[in-house]
């Protein structure tokens, strides 16, 4: 008997062993990253997603090693931004958002570009969260406008955005979120957190964090990842209202 | 009268022969372009860890964070202990800006082509395959910044891999 489960122990370990070997060949079936609310990749089920300034390239990456240019789509002139949710792709551009439905993976199809530029513009970096999408609206650069402002969508229909909130910021760039706290980089003001457990009025939570010019974050494992313009800021968001500096890393 | 006329004509003489001094061009703080050939581009390599020099996008995937440094390359910093996150490499990635990471595989940009890097030891990321001319040549016309003076390209030179400050006279492009 303890020979048999001997050789029935060898047996599974010789199992596992097969099972780690990752060649390049092997189907890709692992966990994704998380880039910030910037990125220009994205990669949503077993596709990468790729914006340059006139077009949406889709790589097959099922075959991890081995990707494959599926897809060129033309959307439109100076595109920005890229952001799937669930089976749509957000894509900015100059003057307005293109919705595109991911439901065939391979062939992005266009839903919705029928947007009004004061509602989405291009330099907007946006994050959905359930029904709910924020986006940051900067007036210098390109970009326009009278004054930046956080904005606040309602996309339970998501071909027709509503904002339903706007609330005045210094000079915003990249947010995140992590559960009811959002966080917004204000070069100006610092990190700024609101409050969004009710996503249509977010509040301002009054804590002052200016370790740095913040970009961009992405709150990930409880640590909130600060692109700044020297490098990197980590702060402990175990209590998420209460950001605590880890470590600069420039 | 004669006096006068020739006193008059005299010193229009004196006054025609009397040039201003040249203008000096003064030198002015401006973007050179730095060429290289596309196998210099291509070229990939995995450093130890530096200072970042122009902070760009960040990625987490797992116990890491990678950051790239603006057409230069992607720096990898390991934060197994969260307490203490540490960079461990750099990799080298001429015109690099963008990365996404599924299962072990990173994808990134290396000028106009996809690259893909095996990274089960995320310290030591290694290149597996190139998928080319698949992205539109980035960094060719300008340097990333603006109200800036800057030598104009010449694409007969090559590719253009970076931008260097140097004092030079007249440049002779501006954004």
């Amino acid at each position: 008997m303890k020979k048999s489960i001997f050789y029935l122990l060898l047996v599974s370990l010789f199992l596992c062993q097969c099972q780690k070997d990752s060649s390049s060949l092997s189907k890709n079936s692992g966990s994704v990253g998380q880039g910030g609310s910037l990125a220009r990749f994205a990669i949503t089920g077993n596709y990468l997603y790729s914006v340059d300034e006139n077009q949406l390239k889709v790589f097959d990456i099922s075959n991890g090693g081995d990707p494959v240019l599926k897809n060129t789509e033309d959307i439109g002139f100076e595109i920005e931004t890229l952001f799937p949710f669930k089976d749509k792709l957000f894509i900015g551009s100059a003057t307005q958002v293109y919705i595109y439905s991911i439901e065939d993976p391979a062939k992005p199809k266009l839903l919705s570009s029928a947007i009004s530029p004061d509602v989405m513009r291009r330099c907007d970096p946006v994050v959905a969260k359930d029904s709910v999408a924020f986006a940051t609206l900067r007036t210098n650069g390109p970009c326009g406008g009278t004054q930046s402002v956080l904005a606040v969508y309602n996309i339970k229909d998501i071909t027709n955005p509503l904002q339903v909130a706007t609330y005045p910021v210094g000079e915003p760039y990249g947010l995140g979120y992590e559960d009811d706290v959002l966080y917004v980089c204000d070069k100006q003001r610092g990190l700024l957190l609101f409050d969004i457990s009710h996503p249509y009025q977010p509040t301002l939570i009054n804590i002052s964090i200016n370790d740095g010019s913040y970009v961009d974050v992405i709150p990930y494992q409880n640590t909130l990842i600060c692109w700044t313009t020297t490098g990197l800021i980590l702060y402990d968001i175990t209590n998420n209202r209460n950001p605590q500096l880890i470590k600069t890393v420039n | 009268m004669r006096k006068l006329i020739c006193i008059f004509f005299t010193a229009l003489i004196l006054f025609s022969c009397d040039p201003k001094p040249a203008e000096i061009p003064v030198p002015m703080e401006t973007y050179v372009p730095v060429y290289a050939s596309m196998s210099d581009v291509q070229q990939i390599s995995v450093e130890p860890e530096k200072a970042t020099i122009n902070a760009g996008k960040i990625y987490a995937y797992q116990n890491y964070i990678f950051q790239n440094d603006l057409y230069s390359g992607i720096h990898i910093i390991d934060n197994s202990d969260q307490h203490n996150p540490v960079k461990v490499a750099f990799l080298s990635l001429p015109l690099n800006t963008e990365m996404s990471i599924k299962g072990n595989y990173l994808y990134a940009n290396n000028y106009t082509d996809l690259v893909v890097f095996d990274v089960t030891n995320p310290a030591r990321p290694k290149f597996i395959k190139r998928v080319a001319g698949v992205f539109p040549p980035a960094n060719q016309e300008y340097p990333p910044y603006t109200n800036i003076y800057f030598k104009c390209v010449d694409k007969s030179k090559g590719i253009v891999v970076r931008w260097e400050k140097q004092n030079i006279p007249t440049p002779n492009c501006r954004r």
